[in-house]
Order: C-alpha cells, then structure tokens, then sequence
C-alpha cells in the first residue's frame, strides 16, 4: 500500500507544539526508557520517525500517542534535547484534530484568538439566553421552585440538550478514531468477538488510569504525584458531570443541604479544586520536563476550568447563607463557563477522556490480533524455494 | 568600479557590531549602497536585481559569517540585472577570523578587501621577525614525537616537553591499532627510542611550561621541571627499589585497573628508561623524611636522591607546537551506565588495558573478581589473571559523545575502536557473544568501512540503535536498548560492558591558551587559523598544533598533521623570511596592502 508523504506536516505540528523533532537522530534511547513502550507498540522513537519522514496518513492511524502518558523519562535521557514527550503531546493535539470531522478543534489548536472569541461568544449568548428566561419568568430574588429566577427543571432541560450536543460530537468523532485505527489503519482482519473479550478495558483504564501510575516513579519533589492527582480530578469531574446531567434538582433545592446527594458534589469539588491548582501551580513552577512547554489551549483548559470551579463554590455559598440575588447572578456566570467549556470538550485536549480509554481498548484487540495472525503465519511456513 | 556591499549576518557572533561595519564600508572608495538585509524570509530575488540595476552596480559583496549561503541568489540576482556574476564577493567574517578582541578591525579589513576584489589572503601576510631556530614541542604523544622527530632529523633543535614521567602518550597504552590490527607499541616504541636517543632533542619529562614571553621568531619560555627523584642517567631499570617499596597506587598508565609502587617505571619501554618517583604517595616525602627511605638503601647503582627539588629552565624558542592531547570524559556522571557502581562496566581505555599484553591479565579477557582487602576491610573488585571470562559484553557507542547535555561533537575514533574491541574479544574469548550497540557507524577513513563489515561478518549482533540503560536484574547485568533495523525493544543479558567513552581536551589547555594568547573553539579544543586552509597554524605566529589538542582524530591523521607541523616549522626556518602574528596585522596595514594590490 502506497503511502504519501507530506513534507510540510512538521512544519504543520510546529503550532500543535512539537518544535524539535528535526533534532532527533534516531538513537532509540527514547523507546528504552519508556515504561509503556513494548514489542507491539514502541515509541516515542518510531512517532518520531514517521513525523519526520512526513507520513501523516501513517500516523493519524497509529494509537501509540494515546499510548504514552508523558512521564518525561525520554525528554531527559534524550541526547538531542528533541524532546520526545513533548512530540508524544503534540501528536495527541494533532489526533485529536484529526478526529474532529468538523475542522474546529484544528482551528482552535492553531490560532488563540479564535478560540479565545469562540468561547467568548458563546459565553456571551448563554448569559443573554438565561437573563432573557430569568427575567420573562421569574424573580431575581428566588433561587429555586415556584416562580424562580432559574428554575431547575429548566436547568435540567438546558443541560441535557448541551450534554446531548456534546454526546453526538464525541460519539461521531470516537466512530471517526475507531474507522482510521481498526478499519485504515489494520491491514489484517480483526475477529468480531475480541471487541467483546476486550470490552473491559474500557471501564477499567476509565476509572483507574493504571497505566499512568506506573509512570511515577522517584522523584526528588516529595509532591510528584500526577497520577493521583489527575485521577482525583477525573473523577470529580466525571461525579460532577452526572450530578448536573441527572440530579440537579435535588442540587439545586435547598437551602438545606441533602447530604446523600451533595456530599458527591463535596468530594467532586475537591478533587476538582486541588487538581486545578495543583496543574496551575506545576504549569507556572516548571519542576518537571512535561510542564516546560505550555502550550496556548492548556492555559485556556485549566483557567477556564478554575473560573468554573470557584463560581460553582461561590453560588453554593451564597445559596445557602441566603443572598439569593448575588447567588443567581453567579450561577448565570457559571453556566456562562460551563457551557463553552463543555461545548469545546470535543475540540479540546479534554476530549481524552473519551480517546484515551478507547485507544486503549483498540490497542488491546489489535495486539490481540495481532498475536493470532503471527501465530497463524507460524503454522504455515512460508516455502519460497 | 560600481560597488553594492550588502550584510548578510545571522547574528551569532557577539564581538561584531554590524552597523559600525556598514559605517564603515559606506566610507569605502566606490561604494555605492550599503544595505543590511533581512535574512527571514531569505533575500528575495527581485528585490535584489533591481537594487543592482538601481544603483547600476558592477560588483556586490556579501558581508556575514557565511555568506557564501546567500551566494546562490545574489548571482541569480546578478544575472537578472544582466551584471557580470564573477563580481559577486564574499567577505566572510567567520572563514577569515573575525573574532575575539580584534573581531571588528578584522571584519572591517575583511570588508575593504572584498570591495577592492583583492582576496584577504594576500592582504593580510603578516612577518618580519627573524625567527630562532630551536622549537618546543608541548605534549609528548604520538604527535609530538612525530613532529619532534621530522624536525631533529632535518637537523634542527628541538625541545620536547612531557608531564608525565615518560613519553608514548595515549598511544603506548593501546593493544592494536585499527583498521589494520598493527601492534600499537611496535609502531610507537622505535620512535620513541629515537626520540630518547636523538641529539638534536632535548627531552624533559615531568615538565610544565610555566610562562611564556616574546614575539614570534624569539619566545622565552621558562618550564618547571618537577623533582624525578631518580637520576635518568644512572638508572639502569633493575626494579629493586620498587621490590621494597610498601605503598602500592594505582597505576595511570593501566587506566586505574592495576597497582603501582609509589617509585615505579610507568612501562617497561617507557623513555627514558628509568624509574620515579610519586611524590603524592610516596611516605619518604609526605613525612618529610622521617619514614620510610627504603629504596634508597636497596639502590645498587645509588642513582635515588628522594631530596631532589624542583628546578626551572628557561629557554629560547622560535617556534611552539601544542601537541597536549586529550583525555576521557568523567563517564560517572552519566548515571544511567551505572559506571562505577557495577564492577565490570568498563571505559574504553580500562578495556584497551585489559586487552593489551602487557597489561595486568597479561591480555586475556576477564571479568572482575572479588577479593577482601585486609587494609580497608572491605571487598574489592579487581582483575586477576585466574578471572572467568565474560560470556557476553555489550559495547556501548557514543557515551558522552554527540550528546547535548555533555559534549556536543563526534569524537571520531569510538565506532573503530569499539569495532576493534569486538574484534579483539572474539579472537580471544570463545564462544562470546558481542553486542554493538551504535547511532552511526562513522567508518571513515581508509579501509574502515571494510573493517566495519568485517566485524559483521565475524558474528558480533551490531544493533542500530543506542542503549539507554544498564541494569541488574537477579544478579545479571542487563543492557536494554532498541533495535531500529529489526524493529523490535531488545534486552541482553551481559557480564561485561565497555563504554566508548567521549573525548575532552586535557585539563591543561585551558591554562596554556591563556598563557600563549591561542584562542580555543566552544568545546575547549585549540582553534586553528582555518580550519580547511591552515589546519595547524594558530592566529600566533609561529604558535602551531598537532593531533588531538586542535579536535578528536584518529592516529593517522594525528601523525599526518604532525608531520604537516614539522613542515611548517621547517619552511619558517629555512625561509629566512621570518613571521609575526595573524592577530597583530592592524587594519590600515592590510587597508594599505591592498591598495597596493589593487593599484597592481
């Protein structure tokens, strides 16, 4: 199968990040260090590689960027200073672009600005959209039921139709991953049944991100723990996510506080709260290699994400201690993050959540066919004279 | 003629202020324009043909550290504007040495020269000293001995000065040479007896130059000669006087993996052939002649006087030749071969020790074997002859070399070396198994690629691909790495690793570059005047170098550009017309040559 080669893709995956791949002169020690690199998936050396020979529709079929959790190992050991694990990141960005039938996530990657006005604007429709239903239906002064400023059950009307945007977006993307991966990608054929004997990945690397534990490993920071801290952050995120989609007007009653629902919402917020901090703070101390390079959509991700977290904190407050009128106003800013937050998801590095795990799964029943088709090409030697 | 000087500078080199040079070459007879010019996106086309017919100009000068890059275009441009393209100039700040204090004069020279189209070469002679006709050679290796050699036997004086306590450098510790497979000291011993032998060399051994004064033609250098202890001349060699000796050290010139005396000959044919003694270990001289003294009654021919002091020389010199050599990277410091934490990772110059016949195993193949020390009461990890021989090694290719965090060039001679290892393992240990583990194999010179494939052939698995790690997994040395031919993450278990250790200039050059005024290159090297046209002159006059000093080589090419020196040295003697430094020309002398050349 002939292949084409696009001489100007490095050139294209300067502005997704990876600067230095020119650098690399193939010495493979990369791929040594790297704890996840095995005899089926070996990288970063080999991404590097087809990066630099220019074959794009080589790499958008390959799942090995999902594979690397960037730990650092190889952009330290490099000799080259090509840093690797940055290429690793870019090629995820480059991926996800890749993915994204619709062409935004590239723009987004590729320019500031129009994310920057992207998000604005739909920031700024949301709030006119909710003031606009506030102030036809209700009163300021009430928070919730009868008469309410932003009543719940619209809320939960509102939310299921972004969730539900939200969904088509990602499910048609994850369709468009699983076509170049299995279909394009795969030259060999991949039995039905090892979707299903594979299946439980999908919730197993959902939920517990083993892979990325058996990055960490001795630092000299006693307070090296990405692994813990994204994982807490998943989580919140993931409680938070359904507790709006499905719970929210047992949320949003009050002022008093139901303990079987928001003690969900508590422990969500503080895997939220210390995971932002903790990504910020790393972001601007640069104690390890992998927050070096910062590139714009990271700043964009966790700023974004930290407004979100503090007015969420602030409207609960205010909520209960009954300033009903400052906690509606902080509750339309809330939605105004939160919306563009969510509808950016599938454009956005964020949109991991889904990728990661799926490329998992897709790795596992490629190397599991992969296996089988070795082992049937040893049952029928090849005679060629 | 009609001239358009356009600078053309990336903006690398500090020492040059731009605009003062456009200043000044807008003062220039017949100069018409002087621009500088933006270099991203590179000088366009069009923009450069009309600025020729513009200012209807007959000749352009490219001014900039390599300016022969932007060359391509402005010719094009040339031909568009229908000028003559033989009238595109370079004036190249970088080839002709604009750097360092006079960086500025220089380039601005370098400018007018190109204006007036009179080459800078031939502007810029400098002379006129008369020139003395004994010369110092610093740094007894091969490359020293070669040019001290060439220039006695044409019947000149020469000086050769050594720190350690005899000549052969690193060459007299090697076992064979690649890619011939030469017995290295049946090359080296001849000439080092011809050296000790020779009349018109003085050899002084344990030496330093400690200041150096004059111009050329007439340095006056003072040189400390250190206390030997021994007299040269007397001394027969007998080796009672280390029979007796209680301090054992290890030995330098076996890379650290045997032991000597603290009164010890570096090597049997070592030049001169008389022993010495340590002042740093030996327990007469740290007490202060309290203890010890027991060579001294055992001496026979009563040649050891451990009260000698240390005496200065001052000579007079014409012509110096730096030949100070290199040495091994401190390859500790690279944690992940766990060198000095495993016994049997070796460097490459431990392994050459091992290997050599002369050596402590007396050239057989070993891994270390422990042995309980009773002074320290410790276990030690020690060659001995009766060791076990390895059953695999890995050699490991670029440690330290081309390698950004340490040194950043290729220090040329490890893929051969390592190669020759392979070699010299196989023909001794049976039923090795020899990994090679390489980026690139850099077999470059003359029958090199041809050994190379000669070693495949021999059976060593020649990985392409650079190891990253050396391991103990359940007792075993494990090298991991990643083979890119074959496509696959390979792991080998090995009971020996050699590592083909970087090259760095030895720790002396820093202070002799200071005190000759001899500019060194970012890597610490000595820097030559050019690099393609006067590989051994320095911008010194009569200051020259030779081998590894100026940058990593292998033994031919050291002893070629020795002999290149020697020539040099010869030509400035017997021409009579006497040099003076590069660096000294000022700018109205070469200005003025060059009209001279011009108005020709």
């Amino acid at each position: 199968m002939s292949v084409r080669v696009n001489p100007m893709f490095i050139d294209d995956l300067d502005s997704f990040g990876a600067e230095d791949v020119q650098l690399c002169y193939q010495c493979g020690d990369c791929s040594t260090v790297c704890p996840h690199a095995d005899e089926v998936y070996k990288f970063p050396r080999k991404s590097m590689r087809l990066l630099q020979m220019g074959l794009e529709q080589k790499l958008e079929t390959t799942l090995e960027p999902w594979l690397c959790y960037y730990c650092g190992q190889c952009s330290e050991q490099c000799p080259r200073e090509a840093d690797p694990g940055e290429t690793m990141m870019s090629l995820r960005r480059w991926l996800i672009s890749r993915y994204d039938f619709t062409g935004i996530a590239r723009k987004f990657f590729k320019s500031r600005i129009t994310e920057i006005i992207a998000i604005i604007t739909v920031a700024v429709l949301t709030g006119t959209f909710l003031l606009f239903y506030g102030f036809s239906g209700g009163s300021i002064r009430i928070y919730d039921g009868e008469g309410a400023f932003l009543p719940s059950t619209f809320i939960h009307r509102f939310d299921l139709t972004v969730g539900a945007i939200l969904a088509l977006f990602l499910v048609i993307n994850a369709i468009h991953m699983w076509y170049l991966v299995m279909i394009k990608g795969t030259p060999f054929k991949v039995p039905w049944w090892l979707y299903l004997k594979e299946l439980y990945q999908l919730p197993w690397h959902f939920f517990t991100q083993k892979r990325y534990s058996e990055c960490e490993r001795k630092r000299e920071h006693k307070f090296y723990m990405p692994w813990m801290i994204h994982l807490g952050l998943m989580l919140g995120y993931v409680i938070m996510l359904v507790l709006v989609m499905v719970f929210i007007e047992l949320l949003q009653s009050g002022p008093k506080v139901l303990w079987q629902v928001h003690i969900f919402g508590y422990l969500a917020t503080i895997g939220l709260v210390v995971g932002t901090i903790y990504f910020i703070r790393s972001r601007f101390k640069k104690h390890y290699i992998q927050y070096k390079k910062s590139h714009g959509t990271d700043w964009v991700f966790v700023v974004l994400l930290f407004i979100i977290v503090i007015t969420g904190i602030a409207q609960h407050i205010f909520h209960r201690t009954g300033l009903l009128e400052v906690a509606n106003i902080t509750y339309v800013v809330h939605l105004m993050s939160v919306v563009p937050w969510l509808l950016r998801m599938p454009f956005s590095k964020w949109a991991h959540l889904v990728y990661r795990p799926l490329a998992m799964y897709l790795a596992a029943i490629r190397r599991d066919a992969l296996t089988m088709q070795v082992s049937v090409l040893n049952s029928y030697p090849v005679v060629v004279k | 003629m009609r001239t358009g000087v356009f600078f053309c500078q990336t903006g690398d080199n500090m020492n040059l202020n731009i605009d003062a040079i456009a200043k000044y070459a807008a003062n220039l007879p017949e100069v018409e324009t002087v621009q500088i010019l933006r270099l991203k996106p590179l000088p366009d086309l069009r923009f450069l043909s009309d600025q020729i017919t513009k200012y209807n100009l007959g000749r352009v000068v490219i001014a900039g550290d390599i300016p022969g890059y932007y060359k391509p275009v402005f010719t094009r441009a040339m031909a568009t504007a229908g000028g003559n393209t033989d009238e595109i100039r370079l004036a190249s700040f970088q080839e002709h040495g604009a750097r360092g204090e006079n960086a500025m004069d220089r380039a601005k020279a370098i400018v007018a020269c190109a204006t007036m189209g009179v080459p800078f070469a031939l502007a810029a002679i400098p002379g006129g000293n008369p020139v003395n006709h004994a010369t110092l050679i610093i740094g007894g290796g091969i490359a020293g001995i070669q040019s001290a050699l060439e220039i006695a036997n044409a019947g000149k004086q020469v000086f050769l000065i050594e720190q350690t306590g005899t000549i052969g450098g690193h060459m007299a510790m090697f076992d064979k040479t690649f890619p011939t497979l030469d017995c290295a000291a049946c090359i080296l011993t001849p000439k080092m007896v011809s050296v000790g032998q020779h009349e018109m060399i003085r050899l002084l051994t344990r030496s330093k130059v400690v200041a150096v004064t004059g111009k050329p033609g007439s340095y006056r250098v003072k040189i400390r000669q250190s206390a030997r202890y021994v007299d040269i001349k007397s001394c027969v060699a007998c080796n009672q006087c280390a029979e007796v000796c209680p301090v054992k050290v290890k030995s330098e010139f076996d890379a650290g993996i045997s032991l000597r005396k603290a009164i010890y000959i570096p090597f049997p044919q070592a030049v001169p052939n008389a022993y010495l003694v340590d002042e740093k270990s030996c327990t007469y001289i740290l007490s202060d002649g309290k203890k010890c003294g027991a060579c001294v009654k055992k001496c026979p021919k009563e040649c050891i006087n451990l009260n000698e002091t240390d005496h200065t020389i001052d000579i007079e010199v014409g012509n110096i030749i730096l030949a100070t050599g290199y040495e091994l990277m401190d390859v500790s410091k690279i944690e992940q071969y766990k060198y000095g934490v495993f016994p049997n990772v070796l460097t490459s110059i431990e392994f050459e020790r091992l290997t050599n016949a002369s050596g402590t195993t007396g050239g057989r193949i070993v891994t270390k074997t422990k042995r309980y020390n009773k002074k320290t009461e410790k276990d030690e990890w020690i060659f001995s002859p009766e060791g076990i021989p390895p059953r695999s090694v890995a050699l490991i290719h670029c440690v330290g070399s081309r390698n950004k965090k340490y040194n950043p060039y290729c220090s040329r001679v490890c893929c051969m070396y390592s190669l020759k290892f392979a070699h010299l393992i196989k023909e001794k240990v049976p039923n090795v198994n020899v990994y090679e583990f390489y980026i690139d194999m850099r077999a470059f010179g003359k029958g090199y690629e041809e050994f190379a494939e000669r070693i495949k052939q021999e059976g060593t698995f020649i990985v392409r691909g650079h190891s990253a790690s050396v391991d103990i997994i359940n007792g075993e040395m494990v090298v991991r790495g990643e083979d890119i031919f074959n496509d696959k993450l390979v792991e080998f278990k090995v009971d020996m690793v050699v590592l083909a250790v970087g090259l760095i200039p030895t720790p002396g050059t820093e202070e002799l570059s200071r005190m000759l005024g001899i500019q060194r290159d970012t890597d610490g090297w000595f820097s030559e005047l050019d690099y393609n046209g006067s590989p051994t002159d320095t911008d010194k006059g009569g200051i020259y170098v030779a081998g590894m000093c100026q940058a990593p080589k292998d033994i031919p090419d050291t002893v070629a550009q020795a002999s290149a020196v020697a020539a040099g040295v010869l030509g400035s003697l017997t021409s009579g017309k006497g040099i003076g430094h590069m660096s000294s020309l000022t700018l109205s002398e070469i200005e003025a040559r060059a009209k001279t050349i011009y108005s020709i």
